[in-house]
């Protein structure tokens, strides 16, 4: 112990010191370049494959941004949610009725502000963030399962709601979601006409650029997020929330900004989603989206920010792929023919690849794409890059070994 | 001998007392603490030792506010820490390393440590998430001093290692390192060497001398290694059944004739087997002294 004189300095003053910013680590040159490469084959997606693909594209955004913004919620802070559809719902809803026009199909006459629809987006997001941050004094309460069963019930409202006030959600038959538009430029097959390289932009090429910039963005501050201090403390209080509050985090307002960003990432993917199929409906927002959500991001990895992404793919995109190919695959057929309907034959899939998963690689999609990655990269001294939480050395609930029984007063 | 030692480290002065007064602590109908009192003198090193289920680690969570006293007073200068929330309490200068390791296990051992300066920087879910300049800044900052302190305890080559699979002995020096990155004014050791060997004692036996020496900071040790107590602490308090049943040098705390009742048993009033069954053997004061 000769250094005792630099623990006495706490200028900070030696430099050159390999600062432990989680940016530097073990980089490789590979990595980089996949994701440029990745990338650009994203961007230049549009000018090659055709509307169904780009659409599907679309979807996996939405479905991205709203996976990541729960994988921060369960997987780094470790409140388990159920209640996903319903944010999303309020997401939804709230772009449906603050851009849609006034007006009514038959019997149901609709309000709405006819606002510009980025107006509709950004309301969609604060208002299921808002909605998030009123539910988080009881999410701090809670833990674990009962915190799951808790925010069940916001599912429930939800549904009540979306079926009974019509005049905002459209009721029982749902509500058509306006196109989305920036600045004059719609975001759907005309207004203006565009032509790039020769190959038409219509709404799928367009809505799919929206879905990537969009996506990206949620991507990106997630990232950002836990690499640095908030994220830490997130996932220092998912492990220990004793540890978290003696090493000085206000768990109580941790919780709190946690569910509020992960219902604001859900309220984006509701208007994604609004987006994406064109119009909402209660049925969209029920338990079943809330199961999905959470599938992606078991399947993609939990707490692992690129795990959700992929999971938001697979899950997402599974479903629509096999419809689409019915007669290829063999045991699925179509709607009213033999064999098993897509959806219901991805579903089977998601639950073997979940068991898959939980049995073979906790980590996730995204642990395997480390392995793979991992293969090529250079590791110092056997270093891992990955790391399952592993219960032996977690077992570390704090609680003070003299517990109330062994106070033996006799 | 040990009271001296205090005085010649050169206390700081911004490092107040921490005055235990009467403190008592029920779970239902059970006492686990009852009216304990001590001071801890700023600068020196005070160990709490007693026998199994004597109360010790419910006084750690008193100080770091995990348990609210029924009764007493706890104050570390003005501060009142039985009236604050646990991230309060570290907030004004109070870290603690656990007993049973408390870390995250898949962050790495610089994120473990960047923890502790939580109180100390402010990057929030705006500025760390869009990046913005200052975040960043900070970051790096309080990187530099948490490498410092990770040198310091031999932990620099480990920096980013994930702590899950570092060895028993690694993961208690974080906890302890983790703690320190508090920039603690009063460091609260919970067993630091439990399950360690001979050698990584001796090394975090010196690492604790350090810290007070070239600090100035006040430790608080829960320790079961008498020999480790013995040589480092300048005061004791020994606790049995909740109670405080001692408190002086180690010299006259190893002399109790009440401490040597709790840890050996007096056989007057207790049977021996029951004596045996609470108190474990190394608990003797004096076995390795």
């Amino acid at each position: 112990m000769s250094e005792s004189t630099v623990i006495a300095d706490s200028g900070a003053q030696r430099s050159g010191v390999s600062a432990p910013a989680p940016a530097g680590r073990g980089r490789s040159i590979l990595r980089p370049l996949l994701l440029v490469a990745l990338l650009v084959v994203l961007l230049a997606l549009p000018l090659y494959v055709e509307e169904f693909w780009l659409r599907t594209g679309f979807a996996v955004f939405g479905a991205a941004v709203g996976a990541i913004g729960l994988n921060l919620l369960v997987g780094n802070a470790g409140q388990l949610s159920l209640a996903h559809a319903f944010f999303l719902a309020v997401g939804a809803v709230s772009y449906v009725y603050v851009s849609g026009e006034p007006g009514g199909l038959g019997v149901a006459e609709l309000d709405g502000l006819g606002l510009p629809p980025i107006v509709g987006m950004v309301v969609g997001v604060l208002l299921a963030g808002l909605a998030g941050l009123i539910f988080s004094p009881l999410a701090a309460r809670l833990r674990g399962i009962y915190l799951g069963v808790a925010s069940l019930a916001l599912v429930f409202i939800g549904i009540h709601v979306l079926n009974a006030w019509t005049p905002v959600t459209g009721g029982f038959n749902g509500r058509a979601a306006p196109n989305f538009e920036l600045f004059g430029f719609t975001f759907g097959n005309r207004d203006p006409e565009l032509y790039v390289l020769g190959v038409p932009f219509r709404e799928a090429e367009r809505l799919w650029y929206l879905g990537l910039v969009l996506a990206l963005l949620a991507y990106w501050y997630a990232r950002n997020l836990l690499r640095s201090r908030p994220g830490r403390a997130l996932q220092t209080l998912r492990d220990s929330e004793v540890a978290a509050s003696v090493m000085g985090v206000n768990v109580q307002r941790y919780k709190a900004r946690i569910f509020l960003v992960s219902s604001m990432y859900a309220g984006l993917a509701g208007v994604m989603y609004a987006l994406s199929i064109g119009s909402i409906a209660p049925e969209s927002f029920g338990l079943e989206l809330s199961i999905l959500y959470l599938a992606m991001i078991v399947l993609g990895g939990l707490g692992s920010v690129n795990g959700a992404v992929l999971g938001a793919l697979f899950v997402s995109a599974l479903p629509l792929v096999f419809q689409r190919y019915a007669d290829l695959i063999p045991f699925v057929g179509d709607r009213g023919e033999g064999g098993l309907a897509a959806g219901e034959a991805a579903r089977f899939l998601f639950g073997l690849a979940i068991v898959l998963v939980i049995l073979f690689e906790p980590a996730g999609l995204a642990g395997i794409a480390n392995r793979i990655t991992g293969r090529v990269r250079r590791r110092p001294g056997g270093r891992v890059t990955e790391h399952p939480p592993d219960s032996s050395s977690q077992s570390n609930a704090p609680v003070p070994s003299d517990k109330p029984a062994q106070g033996s007063t006799t | 001998m040990s009271a001296t030692r205090a005085a010649e480290s050169g206390t700081r002065s911004d490092i107040p007392p921490v005055e235990v007064v009467g403190v008592s602590v029920r779970f239902g109908a059970i006492t686990a603490l009852s009216e304990v009192s001590f001071t801890v003198v700023p600068g020196t090193i005070h160990a709490i030792i007693g026998p199994n289920g004597a109360g010790k680690s419910t006084m750690f969570n008193v100080l770091s506010g995990v348990y609210k006293a029924a009764e007493g007073e706890v104050r570390f200068g003005d501060a009142r820490l039985d009236r604050m929330r646990p991230y309060q309490i570290a907030g004004i200068g109070v870290a603690r390393a656990f007993q049973n390791i408390a870390l995250s296990g898949t962050q790495s051992v610089a994120e473990n440590l960047m923890l502790g300066r939580h109180h100390l920087t402010k990057a929030g879910f705006v500025a760390a998430g869009l990046r913005l300049p200052r975040a960043t800044r900070e970051g790096r900052r309080h990187g530099e001093r948490v490498a410092e302190i990770a040198d310091f305890l031999d932990l620099g080559d480990k920096l980013h290692t994930p702590v899950g699979v570092l060895s028993y002995g690694d993961q208690k020096r974080v906890e302890v390192a983790r703690a320190l990155c508090t920039e603690p004014r009063l460091l609260l050791l919970d067993e630091p060497v439990a399950g360690m060997n001979a050698e990584e004692t001796d090394r975090m036996a010196a690492a604790i001398l350090e810290i007070r020496s070239a600090l100035g900071i006040s430790v608080v040790l829960v320790e079961h290694d008498m020999g480790m107590v013995m040589s480092l602490a300048d005061r004791v308090t020994v606790l049995d059944f909740g109670r405080r049943i001692a408190d002086g040098t180690p010299a006259q705390v190893q002399t109790d004739p009440e401490v040597i009742r709790a840890y050996l048993g007096s056989g007057d009033e207790d049977s021996p087997s029951e004596a045996a069954a609470h108190h474990h053997p190394s608990d003797t004061p004096g076995a390795t002294s």
